[in-house]
């Protein structure tokens, strides 16, 4: 099984740099070939690509502003045919649409040849005159895109990165979004992030309710985030399977998907195949979703351990509804990471890895949204 | 009809358009209070201020170049009374389709591109068609953002090639400019009694004879060349010429000239020749009606074909 990543991102974005990281730290241990349609300010040398044991084409016949020339396809497909490699390594033309490329890809793409991820590369400081003066090719990617990469946002001032941030979900709400500089992630929570499998903010207090396949013994360090969760472990085998539901993929996978997220119970009776035997579980959290609401925002922001301490303070006092859970993972104005859960007359900060981004998530009942995002700020 | 000078500047994101044309409103002898319609296609990070203008007498208006109608920027003149425009363009439009959009009373006075040197050579790679229509257009090209001592031979090439005639200005991080004074020699003789054009140096030749004709008038060129015949004069002319690639396949076309010759009908289109001729400006529907050049044939004879099918600059 072949599978094709493409990683789209208009010149500078940093596409090159993002994808030497990948080889380097998230595709590890598989047989990759790159294709490069696009002369990078910082071409990827070949020594490393030599170290890495990974092929690589140039697919510039000529001239490469037009986005795909020629027979991409046919190039593609002899590519696949002569190393079989586990994954092609798509980076396309800056000034190209994404659309395009995945058309051409799934030419190609059949019994043995899946595409894989698609990802939009997108520089954060540049997002807002992008936007607006680039129009189609750009807004394309970042639509198309199932995730959005940010680039440079180390630097950025928190109300830039903010309105960067909204501008993005406005043309494209469903796209797992990284924001945290990369130095302060690993490979393997990129691609986590880029398989769709990055827990959401409004799931990320409800980990006890979605725990019911029992593997989480297989992965201590992710058993908060997912819940039958042992698939990134397994990819190769189990990609199938994916029974968690994670909405990034419900178009392709929607036919699996089998345990946790109500949108899809229709679907589970039928075709559930992850093994989980009881799916009362999913009535009960149905059940408690109508008296109890789940307030999620995934944010850029920063915060102090003591704001943290005091919000949730406030919160435990009762001020904006019965909160019955509160649970946070969010960067520190420090640079480190804050994470924190709260359970009525409990509170528990500590300092802990880094997320593609900033999330928090409050259950409760007549819970005040409004109150409590304006309590965090977000 | 009174004439409205346009001055154009282009350019991509964040090449320091809107800082030059802020300076130059700002600055009396360019503004000495005429009404100015300031039109910007494009928004970055730099904004107008207003409040440092010599006069009040600029009008700024934010548009989109790929919808923008003739008659909108007519009624915008009109209402302002506007005696010039100032325009700054979207780097990722092409300039000349804007241009045919221009109200007829609007004659672009100067174009002037900006380039930030710290990207240029990536978006040259990546998006050569963009950035070749933004350096044929204009006067004069400025390179900002060069390091003290760096070589500016790279800049001076890809500009020169694309336009021969432009003017390039290097600005310097330390503040200093340059103006480049580096010549290009044609490579071939254009005093020789009979101008030898080789077959790498076709392209060169053929867009330095249809920019100044005037240089060639009267003189004889050789060169080799595929034939094609002419819709409109079949009879006694045909048009030797090449398919020419500026950026990529997409933009291959076929340049040639026109060309006369008892024997035309005996060719046979695309077939290989090399030709000596003599150079005429004459008006032509080649040219639109304009004045062009035009051959009269001493010799036309079959030849093997170039080595490269398609001339590139």
């Amino acid at each position: 099984m072949t599978k094709i990543d493409i990683y789209s991102g208009f010149l500078g974005a940093g596409k090159t740099t993002l994808i030497k990281k990948m080889i380097q730290e998230g595709y590890k241990g598989q047989k990759l070939v790159l294709i490069e349609n696009e002369f990078g300010e910082i071409g990827i040398d070949g020594g490393f690509l030599q170290d890495a044991g990974i092929n690589i084409t140039e697919m510039n016949s000529g001239c490469i502003c037009c986005s795909l020339v020629g027979d991409f396809g046919k190039a593609l497909q002899e590519v696949i045919e002569r190393f079989n490699p586990d994954r092609v390594i798509i980076e396309p033309s800056g000034v190209g649409k994404l659309s395009d490329v995945i058309a051409a890809v799934q030419k190609v793409t059949g019994h043995d040849v899946e595409l894989g991820y698609t990802v939009a590369v997108a520089d954060a400081s540049k997002v807002k005159v992008y936007m607006k003066n680039f129009g189609e090719f750009y807004n394309n990617q970042i639509e198309t895109a199932t995730t959005i990469i940010l680039s440079r946002t180390a630097d950025m001032k928190q109300e830039k990165l903010d309105t960067a941030v909204a501008l993005l979900r406005e043309h494209n709400a469903d796209a797992a979004m990284v924001v945290t500089p990369w130095e302060a992630l690993t490979g393997e929570q990129l691609i986590v992030a880029m398989e769709g499998n990055s827990v959401k903010a409004e799931e990320l207090a409800h980990e006890e309710e979605h725990h019911c396949c029992g593997h989480h013994h297989h992965d201590e360090e992710h058993e908060e985030h997912h819940c039958c969760g042992h698939h990134h472990h397994h990819d190769e085998e189990h990609e199938e399977h994916h029974c968690c539901g994670h909405h990034h993929h419900d178009e392709e996978h929607e036919e699996h998907h089998c345990c946790g997220h109500h949108h899809h119970e229709h679907h589970h009776d039928e075709h559930c195949d992850c093994g989980c035997h009881d799916h009362d579980h999913h009535d009960h959290h149905h059940h408690a979703d109508e008296v109890f609401t789940s307030w999620g925002v995934e944010t850029a922001k920063k915060f102090t351990q003591e704001q943290i301490h005091e919000a949730l303070h406030i919160l435990d006092s009762g001020k904006y509804g019965t909160v019955l859970r509160a649970k946070g993972i969010i960067a520190a104005t420090d640079g480190t990471w804050i994470h924190f859960d709260m359970v009525p007359e409990e509170i528990n900060i500590r300092s802990g890895a880094a997320d593609i981004i900033g999330k928090l998530c409050v259950i409760g009942a007549q819970l005040d949204e409004a109150g409590v995002a304006k309590l965090f700020g977000v | 009809m009174q004439q409205i000078p346009v001055y154009v500047f282009t350019g991509f994101l964040d090449a320091g358009k809107t800082k030059f044309i802020q300076e130059t409103l700002e600055d009396p002898r360019f503004n000495a209070g005429e009404r100015t319609l300031l039109l910007v296609f494009e928004e970055g990070e730099e904004e107008f201020d207003f409040s440092a203008y010599p006069h009040d007498s600029v009008f700024l208006y934010t548009l989109n170049q790929e919808t923008v109608t003739t008659k909108e920027l007519q009624a915008l003149a009109k209402k302002h009374k506007a005696q010039r425009v100032v325009a700054e363009l979207n780097g990722m439009q092409m300039v000349g389709d804007l241009y045919t959009r221009f109200p007829e009373d609007w004659v672009v006075a100067q174009e002037v591109m900006f380039a930030d040197s710290t990207t240029f050579m990536t978006y040259n790679a990546n998006m050569r068609n963009l950035v070749m229509d933004k350096l044929v257009g204009a006067q004069m090209v400025v390179f900002n953002r060069l390091e003290v001592g760096q070589d500016t031979m790279p800049y001076h090439k890809i500009a020169r090639a694309a336009n021969r005639r432009i003017d390039i200005l290097y600005d310097f991080t330390d503040g200093s400019t340059a103006f480049d004074d580096v010549q290009d020699p044609l490579p071939f003789d254009i005093n020789a009694p009979v101008i030898e054009i080789k077959d790498e140096d076709y392209a060169l030749w053929y867009r330095d004879v249809t920019e100044e004709p005037e240089k060639y008038r009267d003189k004889t060129v050789s060169f080799k060349a595929q034939v094609a015949m002419l819709r409109r004069d079949k009879n006694g002319m045909f048009a030797p010429g090449r398919f020419v690639m500026t950026c990529c396949i997409d933009d291959i076309q076929f340049c040639g000239i026109p060309c006369r010759y008892e024997q035309a009908q005996t060719l046979e289109s695309r077939s290989w020749v090399s030709v000596t001729a003599k150079i005429s400006v004459e008006k032509h529907t080649l040219y639109q009606g304009e004045l062009g050049p035009i051959l009269t044939a001493i010799s036309v004879e079959p030849a093997a074909p170039a080595a490269e099918e398609v001339a590139t600059f």
